[in-house]
């Protein structure tokens, strides 16, 4: 917004920030390596960075985190896909037929906004601790999430966009092609994105309640043995796939869809 | 930055008021929404009554299925035996200390960040990996260090809660108009007068954006840290609850907190809408 007025200054800021940034993660880590030096280390209690980088080795070379990798991508996949199939038709009709929009709103406001991670327990109870249970708990904390967001896309959609076509001659199916997938495809994106983010959290919750492989199930079994450089070693590689999930989708929305940055 | 704002606007969308381009609308018409999403819940909860009717289940499905009107007798009980109170204030103290520290540490850290750039660039990479990072990951680590009970609790509430509002924050400060600033600092006004006077008071709206959407992660933090570490609390009766198959209850603490959730955040999108009242430029409709 800033970087309008000063066109000289929009190359050098991002990457001063960027510079910036790095650094005081770099520091971070650095600081908290040399803590160490002046209190003392008690590796019941914490890990040095060090020790939680050479862990991740260790684990990346022995294929045991790509053992727990697989396991809770395929759960994680399959919630997010189930939701997609379910929520945006389910959105598109709530946005595109005014009444059945009115009909569901509040219902589907109120399961939104109740924490459906309780349910997690019934779930891991009715369908088991394998990719069932797991990628249901996952479809449950992102449908609605593609819900709103097809039904605000389709909401949208601009009535004058819609008439032109209309006016050119154009059929029902011209409308979806050229107005209504273009402005509601945005939305579902930016849901993915929201969704990508309740998705790991649903895989975690299904993992921490009952499993005996995935990420989430590593984490507290490395908790339970006190091997605290591996913990860390796992909340890093969890982090690491947030960021890029999440920060991968938003770049993909600047690239794809340039059109809605200044929205 | 558009695309924080991207994310606000989406999540709020749930609630973006009906159309008021008819002003001459009958009862019926300016009712209708509000009859029909009654209607919607209703049927729902009627099809979810007559299952039993209708289905034969096995015994072993039989366990897992409670009809509505069994969760409201439930829940009757639960208010009507007191027994529920102790519990919830279990939770509710979690739910109060996690997110007054969140406000705490959140509001002056995104009023800083807002205000100077190299700050942010400073932060940023933490505050985008741990907001985007599911502080679930946390939980096992938090219980190591502050062990079970109210302060693990407190800490997984406020480290969900923290990062809404620090964001908002820092996107209303940094929206603040700079005529504005420059009229109050052609004045004289230092810093602190410019960030009293202009910054603080058109952040507003967004940092009770901000809020109400740490209200919903930290209802969400209390369930989670009591399903996993926590010896007390709603969330604690919920999973004992579902161990021993009394799914009503388990139903019944998910509407408890769900009313909660939806009491506070409602609250606050009325603050909002009372508190931007005043904005010229959302009357002139920029």
């Amino acid at each position: 917004m800033t970087d309008a007025a000063a066109p000289r200054l929009g190359f050098a800021r991002p990457s001063r920030k960027l510079l910036i940034g790095s650094v005081a993660v770099v520091c971070f880590f650095i600081a908290w390596q040399a803590v160490f030096l002046f209190i003392p280390y008690n590796s019941l209690f914490i890990t040095k960075p060090s020790l939680m980088f050479a862990a991740l080795w260790r684990l990346t070379l022995s294929g045991q985190l790509f053992f727990d990798l697989g396991a809770s991508a395929a759960p994680f996949f399959y919630g997010l896909i189930a939701a997609v199939v379910v929520g945006v038709p389910l959105g598109i009709v709530m946005g595109w037929r005014v009444r059945v929009g009115q009909a569901l709103d509040p219902l589907m406001t109120a399961l939104y906004a109740s924490p459906l991670v309780a349910l997690a327990p019934l779930v891991v109870i009715f369908l088991g601790v394998g990719i069932g249970g797991k990628a249901f708990i996952v479809f449950l904390l992102t449908v609605f999430d593609f819900v709103f967001n097809a039904y605000a896309g389709v909401r949208s959609v601009d009535p004058l966009l819609l008439n032109v076509v209309r006016s050119f001659g154009g059929g029902e199916k011209d409308l979806y092609a050229k107005v209504i997938f273009p402005s509601v495809i945005p939305y579902i994106v930016a849901g993915g994105r929201i969704g990508v983010g309740r998705a790991l959290i649903g895989v975690l919750i299904g993992e921490f309640f009952a499993a005996s492989e995935g990420v989430g199930y590593g984490i507290v079994r490395f908790g339970n043995f006190f091997a605290l450089d591996s913990m860390f070693a796992y909340i890093l590689v969890v982090t690491v796939i947030a960021v890029v999930l999440t920060q991968g989708i938003r770049w993909a929305e600047r690239a794809g869809f340039p059109w809605r940055i200044g929205q | 930055m558009t695309d924080q704002r991207l994310d606000l606007a989406l999540e709020g969308l749930a609630d973006t008021p009906a159309d008021e381009s008819a002003p001459a609308a009958s009862i019926w018409q300016r009712g209708e929404p509000f009859v029909l999403g009654l209607l919607g819940i209703l049927i729902v909860l009627l099809i979810w009554e007559a299952v039993p009717y209708v289905v034969t289940m096995k015994a072993g499905t039989k366990l897992f299925f409670t009809p509505p009107s069994q969760v409201a007798v439930t829940l009757w009980e639960l208010f009507a035996t007191g027994a529920i109170w102790a519990p919830l204030g279990v939770s509710a103290a979690g739910f109060a200390v996690g997110l007054a520290i969140a406000i705490v540490v959140g509001l002056p850290l995104g009023i800083l960040i807002g205000r100077s750039a190299t700050l942010n660039a400073l932060f940023d990479p933490f505050i985008t990996a741990f907001n985007a990072t599911p502080r679930l990951v946390f939980l096992p680590l938090v219980l190591l260090w502050f062990g079970l009970g109210l302060w693990s609790k407190v800490v997984i509430v406020a480290f969900g809660a923290v990062f809404p509002l620090l964001i908002n924050t820092h996107e209303g400060i940094r929206n603040a108009d700079r005529l504005l600033i420059n009229v109050v600092r052609s004045f004289g006004a230092g810093e602190w007068d410019v960030v009293r006077m202009v910054v603080v008071p058109n952040a507003l709206p967004y940092i009770l954006t901000g809020l109400r959407l740490a209200i919903g992660r930290a209802v969400l933090g209390v369930v989670v840290s009591e399903f996993f570490g926590s010896d007390q609390g709603l969330g604690v009766m919920m999973v004992q609850a579902a161990s021993q198959y009394k799914v009503n209850i388990v139903f019944a603490g998910m509407i408890v907190f769900m009313t909660l959730s939806l009491t506070m955040t409602s609250i606050l999108k009325l603050l909002e809408r009372r508190l931007s009242r005043w904005r010229p430029q959302r009357v002139a409709g920029e």
